[in-house]
């Protein structure tokens, strides 16, 4: 055991670490008295994260005295664990999951938001095409039965027929669209119709945020506990991220060769994360994040977030917002 | 190519029955299971030659190509997976010759642990794995105890058999040279139990690397895991089905190389293939009724401390980690425990649905396979790699396949099923009907009966004692397989709802299904134990004396 945790250590300081810094001309990180902290992402690595990345490897953190552990997400690690039990001092959420887990007496709060703009979107094929949701009303739409909420938000808020459309259960796989056994598929803008567009198929994107589904995506949560009691170390990690997402907006070709160099395991394809990381810059910033920074949010977003999150079955009141950590860092 | 032809699975076998017999055994099935691998790999071609395009399956030219231009990758995603696996191996492993080890010891435990150890072996990965994960941190701590929670069971059944397997005779003997106790232990129980431990550890092998990888799901940074699913959703076929051939051939050479082991160090074969002993010391049917009350009782409690305990001395934040009493509450006393407890009536209902016909498919197809193949030996050899392949493929890359072909409903589903259980049923049923006694079988040939009446009266009475070992085996490996299936295609039962935790944190529901898939796996276990009691009175006594 531990001897496996050791060579993981020594590969991931020593060989990557280094590997990721000297490719962006960087000398070895700042000495001093540094705090350990975990920070427990939503997925996989990969692009999604890159922001994370250049933190840590152009030492935002470091300067800050963080050190900030990235621990991977996947099918089976919900963030929501690991946060409450302190394993992890920031987790990455969404705002319908954070409302979730508060229902069920989670003490979280929203600190920041990365993406403005909900992901989800409704994918079709061009000569079959779901451009708005009218569209939906007579298809067959592929998805995880999880998210029938989800949908059934977006009719109300479209006056489309529910009951018109035809719900698949599928696996999070683009096959049964191409085999045409549905007409659409519920996915993110940035993965499945990624990796369709990279294999030359063309795919009709209907992004639910331009149809009034309003929900904060990708947001960054953190307990009352960890609030009132590790403020100075939510602030750092923060600013850190902060700086490391401006500065992946401002090069999205280093933060894909960045996020390729630190995981060479991990399979990623580059024509792949190039695109995603492309694709993901119009979710995060917006006019909004460019008057106030990366990560910002207004009462009027999130009145609409709260009223997305009734129509959802989840009723939560503004509480579930706190900007003050971000006031800190931007101001 | 007549040979060829001959020994492929469909065909009968005409060819080999010919001039192949006067061929040495030994080549004559070394060339049937190569025949059988060369056909299975031209229908897998064939198959992704006409599925292509439909970004559902890769054949063996893809698959090749693909392996040799991503060597490192793969090569550095196994070594990771392996040494997960390994470790995994030998702590399950560990553990179950721990468990059998007391049993043996406190023989009046043997219910209370064998209860356990199928409750454990039940739990599900959506309620494991998050607990691993803040119980070990980052690391390869969740995958590890995956692993070994995928392979302790199926080496504890056989090995427990396997010490008691000794005849008394021995033990006499021993006692008559003065030997005391230990060198009993050791020389005779030890030496019994050989060949059941390497039966089972062969069983455990495939099933370590499957666990590791499925552990990978839970936050892992390498392995085969990761690369498998960031080649699902990236629709990378190629990818995929490489992924999972890698995946079946370690399980395959596991599967083998510890069949080679279990020959060259035991030559004899354990008797009853993984057939744990009915131990009923208490005669009569109320008796028994009392007894498995009894004990019902005393491992329920048993293991309610234990689920509790665990949770307090770990600490774990209730939020996620549910107590018994959170249970208690959401479903009998809080105000909406009427409406929580029907959603869980409900999602039962649809599971049982499918995993009854599912379960009784899969004992039944791998009945009359062996059975088959008893009639025509010819086609074992060829059979029988394609079988264990089949089982060594993840069922996560195999399940869209059967999803496109027979669709999200039922068939689909009971299909999936079928195929996860089915390969253990068929080794145990051809183990059984070798045992049938040479000597009828010889009375029988004399007197002219036909292989089919011979099949019917000797040989299947011989097979059922192995065949039940297998049908309770099956029990959790089919409530397993069919909460995945509900994941992956149907969106519906208990397996959905355990998903569905999530995005919506209701653990006290995840909860709550996972006990109901505990108790009823531990349910299905009992009942298939008192039909195979009621059974075996009749064609073969001698098992329950």
């Amino acid at each position: 055991m531990t001897r496996l945790i050791m060579s993981r250590r020594h590969l991931m300081g020593m060989g990557l670490g280094s590997l990721g810094a000297l490719g962006l001309g960087l000398g070895p990180r700042v000495a001093r008295a540094q705090t350990n902290v975990a920070l427990q992402l939503s997925w996989l690595h990969s692009v999604q994260f890159a922001g994370s990345y250049i933190a840590d490897e152009r030492g935002f953190w470091a300067e800050r005295g963080l050190n900030v552990r990235l621990d991977s997400g996947g099918p089976n690690a919900p963030v929501e664990p690991p946060v409450v039990s302190g394993t992890a001092l920031v987790g990455i959420s969404a705002a319908d999951y954070t409302a979730a887990a508060v229902q069920q007496g989670a003490p979280f709060r929203i600190i920041a938001v990365a993406m403005q703009n909900n992901p989800f979107a409704i994918t079709s094929l061009p000569d079959n095409p779901v451009n708005s949701p009218a569209d939906l009303e007579g298809k067959r739409i592929g998805m995880a039965t999880a998210n029938t909420p989800v949908l059934r938000t977006l009719a109300t808020l479209n006056d489309v027929d529910f009951d018109a459309i035809t719900i698949i259960p599928t696996q999070y796989d683009a096959a049964p669209l191409i085999a045409g056994e549905v007409d659409c598929l519920l996915t993110w803008s940035t993965d499945i119709p990624v990796s369709m567009s990279v294999r030359g198929i063309e795919a009709t994107v209907m992004l639910m945020a331009d149809f009034g589904y309003t929900l904060h995506s990708q947001t960054y949560i953190a307990t009352d506990d960890s609030i009132a009691t590790r403020r100075a170390e939510l602030v750092a990690l923060i600013a850190g991220e902060v700086q490391g997402w401006e500065e992946y907006r401002r090069d999205l070709e280093a933060a894909t060769d960045l996020t390729l160099a630190r995981f060479p395991d991990a399979g990623l394809d580059r024509d792949t994360q190039l695109e995603q990381a492309r694709r993901q810059v119009p979710l995060m910033f917006s006019d909004l994040t460019d008057a106030n920074g990366f990560g910002w949010w207004t009462d009027e977003t999130v009145a609409q977030n709260i009223e997305t999150l009734d129509l959802l079955g989840m009723p939560v009141s503004a509480d579930l917002w706190d900007r003050s950590i971000l006031e800190e860092v931007h101001g | 190519m007549m040979r060829l032809q001959g020994a492929m699975p469909r065909n009968k076998g005409i060819a080999v029955q010919g001039p192949a017999l006067r061929l040495p055994r030994l080549s004559r099935e070394g060339a049937q299971a190569l025949a059988g691998a060369l056909g299975a790999v031209l229908l897998w071609e064939l198959a992704a030659r006409w599925l292509a395009g439909s970004y559902l399956l890769a054949g063996p030219v893809d698959v090749a190509r693909y392996l040799q231009a991503n060597s490192g990758l793969m090569g550095r995603a196994l070594a990771i997976t392996l040494e997960n696996a390994a470790w995994g191996f030998v702590a399950g492993n560990l553990a179950a010759v721990a468990l059998a080890l007391v049993v043996v010891m406190a023989p009046r435990s043997q219910p209370v642990v064998a209860a356990f150890a199928l409750v454990v072996f039940c739990l599900p990965l959506v309620a494991t794995g998050p607990i691993l994960r803040v119980l070990y941190g980052p690391g390869s701590g969740p995958q590890i105890t995956l692993a070994a929670l995928a392979v302790y069971y199926t080496t504890f059944i056989p090995l427990m058999v396997g010490l008691r397997a000794a005849p008394a005779s021995w033990f006499d003997l021993m006692r008559v040279y003065g030997r005391g106790a230990w060198t009993a232990f050791v020389q005779v129980r030890m030496m019994a139990a050989l060949p059941y431990l390497l039966a089972g550890l062969q069983i455990a092998a495939p099933a370590a690397f499957l666990g590791a990888m499925v552990g990978e799901f839970t936050g892992a940074e390498r392995g085969m895991g990761v690369l498998a699913l960031r080649a699902m959703r990236g629709l990378d076929v190629e990818a995929t089905w490489a992924l999972a051939t890698v995946a079946a051939g370690v399980a395959m050479l596991a599967y083998g190389a510890l069949g080679w082991v279990a020959r060259a160090l035991a030559p004899a074969r354990p008797e009853v293939l993984l057939a744990p002993p009915p131990a009923t010391a208490v005669s009569g049917r109320a008796g028994r009724a009392l007894r498995g009350a009894g004990v019902a009782l005393v491992s329920l409690v048993l293991m309610l401390a234990l689920w509790w305990g665990v949770m307090e001395a770990f600490g774990l934040n209730r939020f996620f980690a549910k107590r018994p009493d959170d249970l208690w509450g959401f479903l009998v006393t809080a105000p909406n425990a009427a409406a929580n407890r029907a959603v869980l009536w409900e999602a039962s209902a649809q599971t049982l649905a499918f995993v009854l016909p599912g379960y009784l498919a899969g004992l039944g197809l791998g009945a009359v396979l062996a059975m088959v193949l008893v009639l025509a030996p010819g086609i074992a050899g060829a059979v029988l790699p394609v079988a264990v392949a089949l089982r060594s493929v993840p069922i996560v890359t195999t399940a869209p396949l059967i999803v496109l072909a027979l669709g999200r409903g039922a068939a689909g589903t009971i299909t999936i099923v079928a195929v996860m259980i089915f390969f253990p049923a068929l080794v145990a049923c051809l183990q059984g009907l070798r045992q049938a006694p040479g000597q009828v079988l010889d009375v029988m040939a004399t007197y002219g009966a036909s292989p089919l009446s011979r099949l019917v009266h000797a040989r299947l009475p011989a097979m059922l004692p192995a065949f039940f070992a297998a049908a309770r085996m099956s029990v959790p490996a089919a409530v397993l397989a069919v909460t995945v299936a509900e994941w992956l295609a149907t969106g519906t039962g208990l397996g959905n709802l355990m998903a569905l935790t999530a995005s919506t944190s209701n653990y006290n529901l995840l909860w709550s299904a996972v006990v109901l898939v505990a108790l009823g796996s531990a349910a299905g276990y009992a009942l298939v134990g008192a039909v195979e009691r009621r059974v075996l009175a009749r064609v073969a006594p001698e098992q329950l004396r």
